[in-house]
């Protein structure tokens, strides 16, 4: 901020409003606000929108006599059983129908449930598999990455049961990338339809809970392609076939961080592919 | 002699004086972390949803604590859950139910008409300019802990903060709104 007295930036006029500024620079706001009535005025709506929000949620800061059971209840519930499931409120049910529903949906407009339409396209079918699969796994990050309870079916304690079910149900072996170099560690993971076929979604979460899924698909006819990026309303993924998988990286979270992802996910996966062969 | 084992618990006794302690400073943290995940979401089973979410998610993430500010860091969460929560309702055509549902549940001394249009207002803002000023305007943290909560620079910060004013300010003078007239 400026040492200039006749200067007073917006930033300025926010600490001000938060009441961060010392009683000198209080003085020499409320000095310039006397000759600037439309910042006086806009400053004024502030302060009234900051008594009524505080106002407005002022109520919610109490405790209850049911937070004990929700910190025992957290405990034992993790963490994949919910005894509890019954005492959510209507937004947890209705999430996992959603989800469900919504998953299912998505699937049907790419067409997971008609392939038969697809396959009636013949020389197109390859196109419409490499373009579907960035959207498949944008529907699976939506979808699950705000389950807290349901994001995944096997949780990472269970992580080489996990890797060995889906390697079989998708045909290739498989190991689960590690992403802790980068932060961010594994969930555990679920079986998916992609592309009409079994497919599996790893979820990973970093220490503050953002998400990355990884999604895996049978991709039969054995191309390859570079990474690619397919990017809506903020959620990105890195996506590319190798051989028989296509792979595609998802998450709501900076470009460079998501390509580090990718590439180590990459290395993980053609090392472990060249272990097996 | 041979003790009933259905409990499942029995492993959680070795470390239990400093795990308690733990849960009892996230206890202490509950009320906060209520009003703050309220005033994140569009009614109150979603609040309390969240809240929820939120709790289990500290409880169970313990080991990542980095041993300083637990509060901060419980908020830090409760602002990544929120996001995912917001981005997934706003595809999800069950907000509108949602809403209703909670309106109707409260009853509040405030003038209802008001408080339904600042809430209206809040709904219209972005997940991300709406914690930045929850976090500042009701939870009082500086603009600097605001972002090193969020990983963003504090210019940002600003930025999201000056947008959520304007767009409430803007909201809140819309008189599209029907006003009803108090008989006198």
């Amino acid at each position: 901020m400026t040492e200039d007295l006749n200067t007073v930036s917006e930033d300025d006029l926010h600490a001000y409003v938060d009441g961060f500024v010392t009683p000198r620079e209080r003085e020499r706001i409320e000095q310039w606000l006397e000759s600037n009535p439309a910042r006086a005025e806009e400053v004024r709506q502030w302060q009234a929108q900051a008594v009524d929000l505080r106002a407005l949620f002022a109520g919610y800061a109490h405790s209850d006599t049911n937070d004990r059971a929700l910190l025992s209840k957290s405990r034992n519930d993790l963490p994949q059983s919910d005894p509890d499931k019954g005492k959510r409120s209507a937004t947890g049910r209705l999430r996992a129908i959603a989800a469900g529903l919504a998953l299912f949906a998505a699937g049907a407009l790419t067409g997971l449930y008609a392939p038969s339409l697809i396959s009636a396209d013949g020389g197109n079918q390859s196109i419409e598999t490499a373009d579907s699969l960035p959207r498949q796994a944008q529907s699976a990050f939506l979808v699950y990455a705000s389950e807290v309870r349901h994001a995944v079916e096997v949780g990472a304690d269970e992580q080489s049961h996990l890797a060995t079910w889906l390697g079989k149900r998708l045909e290739h072996p498989l190991s689960i990338p590690d992403l802790s170099s980068l932060g961010f560690s594994l969930v555990g993971g679920r079986l998916l339809p992609v592309n009409g076929k079994a497919g599996a979604m790893f979820m990973y979460e970093d220490g503050t809970g953002r998400r990355l899924t990884v999604l895996l698909g049978r991709n039969d006819d054995n191309r390859e392609t570079s990474f690619r990026i397919d990017s809506v309303d903020g959620v990105e993924t890195f996506y590319w076939i190798d051989g028989p998988i296509g792979y595609a990286v998802t998450g709501e979270v900076p470009r460079s961080l998501l390509q580090q992802v990718a590439d180590e996910c990459y290395r993980q996966f053609d090392k472990s592919e060249a272990k097996g062969s | 002699m041979s003790q009933s084992r259905n409990g499942g618990n029995a492993d959680a006794g070795a470390e239990n004086p400093a795990s308690d302690r733990f849960e009892e400073d996230v206890l202490a943290l509950v009320p906060a972390l209520r009003r703050y995940a309220r005033s994140l979401v569009r009614s109150d089973p979603d609040g309390e949803d969240l809240l929820q979410d939120c709790v289990e998610k500290v409880l169970s993430r313990r080991a990542q604590w980095r041993g300083v500010n637990l509060r901060a860091w419980a908020f830090t969460i409760m602002t990544n859950l929120g996001r995912n929560r917001h981005r997934y309702l706003s595809m999800h055509p069950q907000v509108a139910l949602e809403e209703d549902l909670g309106l109707e549940a409260e009853n509040r001394e405030s003038d209802p008409l008001e408080r339904s249009k600042l809430e209206r207002a809040l709904n219209g803002l972005s997940s991300e300019n709406r914690s930045v000023l929850m976090l500042v305007v009701i939870e009082g943290y500086r603009y600097q802990d605001v972002a090193e909560m969020m990983a963003i620079p504090i210019g940002t910060v600003m930025s999201r903060l000056s947008r959520a004013r304007r767009q409430l300010a803007e909201a809140m003078k819309d008189d599209n709104v029907i006003s009803m007239r108090r008989p006198k």
